[in-house]
């Protein structure tokens, strides 16, 4: 197999700002003043970091309500689930079936690809690359569409207080699980994908 | 010009100087978008991007959804969203939703006015490095479609519980997310920052 030739090869860093090709021991991109580095500084640990808050911020917002609703003096409490629960009760199958992917299933399932490709970078895995890098590109795309959830609190919370008749109040699952999605995006932007190809060109340097 | 790429995605080096108005290219190894050629990119961005702004602003100005139960109604406008959160004790959440879904866009947008327009009289100003830097780095946290389906959801799970009225504003920040994403999208990094480059070194 001829060995691919790629920029830290050549002693060249990428930009990761505006994809200028500079000697990485410039320390900033000569274009636009990024600062400039072969792969992401620590990607690896900070990733991890990020994730892990993540994590601990995803046990209250699925613990505590993401909303109350009070309805002529008597409230409701409703959780992540149990608004999924709500729609599905309401025959709204197709927003339903909205929330609990958004909310449920991109969250933790992005959670877990990160976790998976930060294991396989750190354990110079050389496992189908062009899949994870596939899966990267999917887990960096989905990223902000968890926010839906916390954008439905803030319209009912603003549209709906009719003082002693109906008033929906936010809970504080909304604030951990916008928590949770911006340490996602961060954990996403931190990964640095090229880890997933520098194992393949380790074992090419041999001749 | 240099024209090698190293792909954002696996740093293999890759040669776009082949590529003909209205191609793009993607890294053969791991499928990472790359760039796109279009002419007349920039008429098209700065079209979206003033329209986009417009939108907007009008979105702003009149009520999003209107709700009554029992004879009651009340009426919300979008810059009612961060007050109402604020005055529940969310302040934090007040300053994420609206930096998503107003500031950041709206802030992205007349970057992007402040960058085309120069760019497409092939005029060199010494803000142009700095704005194209600004957009990149916050065009990510740009939410409008999704704020959108939000919105959606929001409707169905009020409306067992009472009259909801889509407002003319809700109408104008759809168009408004529409036109930001054209706008956004027609805006290639590469091809963007190769024009910066190379006006610098003229000028």
């Amino acid at each position: 197999m001829s060995k691919a030739e790629t920029g830290a090869s050549r002693g060249l860093a990428t930009c990761h700002l505006c994809y200028k090709l500079a000697p990485a021991d410039l320390h900033r991109c000569p274009r636009c003043g990024t600062a400039l580095h072969l792969r992401k500084n620590d990607s690896i640990q900070r990733t991890l970091a990020l994730l892990f808050t993540a994590c601990l911020l995803y046990i209250p917002a699925n613990m505590y309500p993401i909303m109350y609703t009070d309805q002529l003096g008597s409230e409701t409490a409703s959780t992540i689930l149990g608004g999924v629960v709500l729609l599905i009760d309401l025959d709204s199958i197709p927003v339903a079936a909205v929330i609990f992917m958004f909310s449920v299933m991109v969250p933790s399932g992005k959670l877990m690809a990160i976790f998976y490709l930060v294991w396989t970078a750190e354990r110079h895995s050389r496992l189908n690359p062009r899949q994870r890098s596939i899966m990267y590109r999917i887990t960096e795309f989905v990223g902000k569409w968890s926010m839906v959830d916390v954008f439905v609190v803030s319209i009912l919370v603003t549209l709906v207080h009719l003082n002693g008749l109906l008033v929906i109040r936010p809970g504080v699952a909304a604030l951990s699980f916008a928590g949770v999605v911006i340490m996602t995006m961060l954990a996403a932007e931190s990964f640095d994908p090229r880890l997933i190809w520098d194992n393949m060109e380790d074992t090419d340097n041999d001749g | 010009m240099n024209d090698d790429i190293a792909c954002p995605g696996c740093d293999l080096i890759v040669n776009v100087s082949a590529l003909q108005q209205g191609q793009s290219a993607s890294c053969p190894r791991c499928g990472h978008f790359l760039t796109r050629m279009r002419n007349g990119a920039f008429d098209r961005i700065i079209a979206f991007a003033v329209a986009g702004l417009v939108f907007l602003a009008l979105s702003l100005a009149y009520p999003f959804l209107s709700f009554s139960s029992s004879g009651f109604e009340s009426v919300m406008t979008l810059p009612q969203t961060p007050g109402t959160l604020w005055g529940y004790g969310m302040p934090e959440i007040a300053l994420v939703v609206s930096a998503f879904i107003i500031v950041i866009p709206a802030v992205v947008l007349v970057m992007i006015l402040s960058l085309c327009v120069p760019l497409r009289q092939r005029r060199h100003t010494s803000l142009l490095a700095p704005l194209a830097r600004g957009i990149f780095t916050l065009q990510t946290w740009a939410m409008v479609e999704v704020f959108i389906i939000g919105v959606i959801v929001a409707l169905t799970k009020i409306a067992a519980l009472a009259t909801v009225v889509v407002g003319f504003s809700f109408w104008a920040y759809a168009l408004f997310a529409v036109c930001f994403i054209v706008s956004v999208a027609n805006l290639d990094r590469y091809q963007c920052w190769q024009l910066i480059e190379a006006l610098g070194v003229k000028s």
